[in-house]
């Protein structure tokens, strides 16, 4: 009754309502900017989340994430190219509707499906976090210390394949998070004497630079961005689907549901695997296959229906362990923290208004969703048309300005560009960006707890192995990285797979 | 491949550096049995395994392919140039990091979107001047009229009395 009660505050609070109306109308725009992922979206946001009230930052953010989850269909059906990864699936069909002067169709399914999606979604979020989190209760600074450390074997083994790249980006991650003044002793660590970097480096900072500005340097020495084919007027007015149709498409979006609940909650799962899984699943379980391809509109709603699903059930790890699973949850996390909000079970008990007013907010960031897709379809193409060195201008002037926001130093912003040059050329020789950062937000937890267990043992360090979460999680993290290993192995033997990989 | 044995051996010296750094740390009597020193130098340690490895997976893969590990290299000449009109943009931000105390927020802005979108193709022009006067302005507004940010005003205030 309570959860009722705070969800019930936060939908007819008109700051949230604010947060989520403009966290929806960016993050559709955004989404629908190739180049702009969702992450990237949020990040540019996250300075000014510093602030606004605890849950009004929040609230903002995770609307972001559900506006540009829909965002990113737009030119995916309209020009045949995604705005998001998770929009990739959609081209397929989508575009080819648009090409039979069906374009409205697609993005009216699209539109309804992801709203489908995002309830559904958010139902699982609101009934399985608190469950899940009260298992943490159970967790000693050992756990802690071991699910941190799992936390980031898990997205290093499953990053691109490229076990040894996943596990350096996520000790960098560490490494950079132990710069500033230790926590237990207070004595300063790697500040060379500058008073600016005595509080550490903030992980805003190096979200922005990792994911923004690495971003506008990819675009700078690459023509990613394609203005397209002038979208066709007619078939770009939004069609919506019929009671009829949409119950004629169930399955689809059942299947939807179903894989998008199961690939968020997995850490390094995420929009494009549970898209492109339920686009494969939906045409083997249609009674029309042939049509897939071809512009069949179950190819459109069920990969949509996921996406969505997929960026509430992403929170799940998050809000219940402090774990996220993604770059854009990881930006949630980080919005969070800024409030000294650390997700996990006593954030239940100690700030049960944030969890039950972040359901609320999503309820109806989800809803919005749905109202200003239906209206915003022109300015998101004019948008998509502008040329490509204005948006990046503007893109970069936010970033500039927005870093300013955060502490008033100039110094800051140095560390951005750091941030983008590593960002950039981790890119380039395929290292993933999300181990470091996951290593950067997660450092201090993993760090403190390891420390504070063994200032309980008088350093024994068997506590990690005498407590039986802290050796199962820790076991788990050896299993995950021992398999990777040996699928990594097993590549390197087989000349086949060598020079395939060579080439990369 | 060449470039994942430079970016190995590069970050191998690294985890060195980083352990000697580690060892400068301080140590403190209101630590426990693991110090400030103690887990940067357990990452550093990692990080030095890690490289090893990555260098030596490398190796072997250079060994087993090694037509594939020298192929593409004529396109290494146009990737670099790429590269620099990457870097490009980190410079146009050092330079807006130098000017902005003395030049003021709205007038560096107003320079940093004409030369971002010059630098990335847009010619010269009365609209691409507008876009950066606009920008200037919108941007002005937005963060430090709205949002309160006491951006730098540069000289202006001096000048002006």
């Amino acid at each position: 009754m309570e959860g009722l009660y705070y969800g019930w505050q936060a939908v007819t609070s008109m700051p949230v309502l604010l947060a989520a109306i403009g966290g929806v109308t960016w993050g559709i725009l955004g989404g629908a900017l190739p180049g702009i992922s969702p992450s990237i979206a949020m990040a540019l946001l996250l300075p000014f989340t510093y602030n606004l009230p605890p849950l009004v930052a929040v609230v903002l953010l995770a609307a972001v994430y559900v506006g540009a989850e829909y965002g990113g269909s737009i030119p995916a059906i309209l020009i045949r190219t995604p705005g998001t990864n998770s929009a990739a699936a959609t081209v397929i069909d989508g575009y080819e509707m648009q090409r039979q002067g069906r374009g409205g169709e697609a993005l009216g399914l699209s539109l309804v499906g992801g709203t489908i999606g995002g309830l559904f979604g958010l139902i699982l979020l609101s009934t399985l976090t608190e469950p899940l989190a009260s298992l943490a209760l159970y967790f000693t600074p050992p756990a802690y210390f071991a699910l941190g450390i799992l936390g980031i074997s898990i997205i290093g083994s499953l990053s691109e394949g490229a076990l040894l790249k996943g596990l350096i980006a996520g000790i960098l991650g560490m490494m950079i998070a132990t710069v500033g003044t230790d926590p237990i002793s207070g004595v300063s660590r790697f500040t060379f004497g500058n008073p600016n970097l005595l509080e550490g480096i903030h992980f805003i900072l190096v979200m922005l630079g990792i994911f923004a500005v690495a971003e506008l340097m990819m675009q700078a020495g690459e023509d990613r961005w394609t203005e397209g084919t002038k979208p066709d007027a007619q078939s770009a007015r939004l069609r919506l689907p019929s009671i009829a149709t949409l119950w004629r498409l169930r399955r689809a979006q059942a299947i939807g549901c179903v894989l998008g609940a199961i690939e968020g909650a997995i850490p390094g799962g995420g929009g494009s695997v549970a898209s492109f899984l339920s686009y494969n699943e939906a045409r083997r379980w249609s009674k029309e296959p042939e049509k897939f391809g071809k512009g069949s509109e179950e190819g459109v709603i069920a990969p949509e229906t996921a996406n969505n699903v997929v960026s509430a059930t992403a929170i799940v790890p998050t809000l219940s362990f402090g774990i996220p699973g993604s770059n854009s949850t990881a930006i949630l996390l980080g919005g969070f923290l800024i409030h000294g909000l650390q997700p996990g079970p006593m954030l239940f008990t100690t700030n049960p208004e944030i969890v039950y007013g972040l359901f609320g907010g999503l309820f109806t960031a989800n809803i919005l969703m749905f109202l200003i897709g239906a209206v915003i379809l022109g300015p998101c193409i004019w948008l998509v048309k502008r040329p490509k060195p204005y948006l990046m201008a503007a893109i970069f002037g936010l970033v500039v300005s927005g870093v300013y926001a955060i502490d008033h130093s100039l110094f800051d912003l140095g560390v951005v560009l750091g941030a983008g040059v590593v960002g950039f050329v981790m890119r380039k020789f395929g290292f993933p960006t999300l181990p470091l950062i996951l290593g950067l937000v997660l450092g201090y937890m993993i760090e403190s707890n390891y420390r504070r267990a063994l200032l309980i043992t008088n350093g024994d360090h068997m506590v990690f192995l005498q407590d039986g979460v802290s050796l199962g999680l820790l076991a788990c993290a050896a299993l995950i990285i021992g398999m990777s290993a040996i699928r990594e192995i097993r590549r390197l033997r087989n000349p086949v797979n060598l020079e395939e990989a060579a080439a990369q | 491949m060449r470039g994942n044995l430079i970016t190995g051996s590069l970050l191998l010296i690294f985890s060195v550096v980083f352990w000697f750094g580690a060892d400068a740390i301080p140590k403190s009597s209101l630590s426990g049995s693991v110090g400030a020193d103690g887990l940067p130098k357990m990452l550093a340690i990692a990080l030095g395994v890690l490289s090893a490895g990555f260098i030596a997976q490398t190796l072997l893969m250079m060994r087993a392919a090694p037509a594939a590990a020298n192929a593409g290299r004529e396109e290494k000449s146009g990737e670099f140039s790429l590269y620099l009109r990457a870097f490009g943009m980190i410079v146009i931000g050092v330079g807006y990091l130098v000017l902005v105390p003395y030049l003021g927020y709205m007038l560096t802005i107003g320079l940093l979107l004409l030369t971002v979108a010059i630098y990335n193709g847009k010619r010269p022009s009365a609209g691409l001047l507008l876009f950066a006067v606009l920008g200037s302005v919108a941007f002005y507004l937005l963060f430090v009229r709205i949002l309160d940010v006491p951006l730098p005003a540069g000289f202006w205030p001096r000048l002006i009395g």
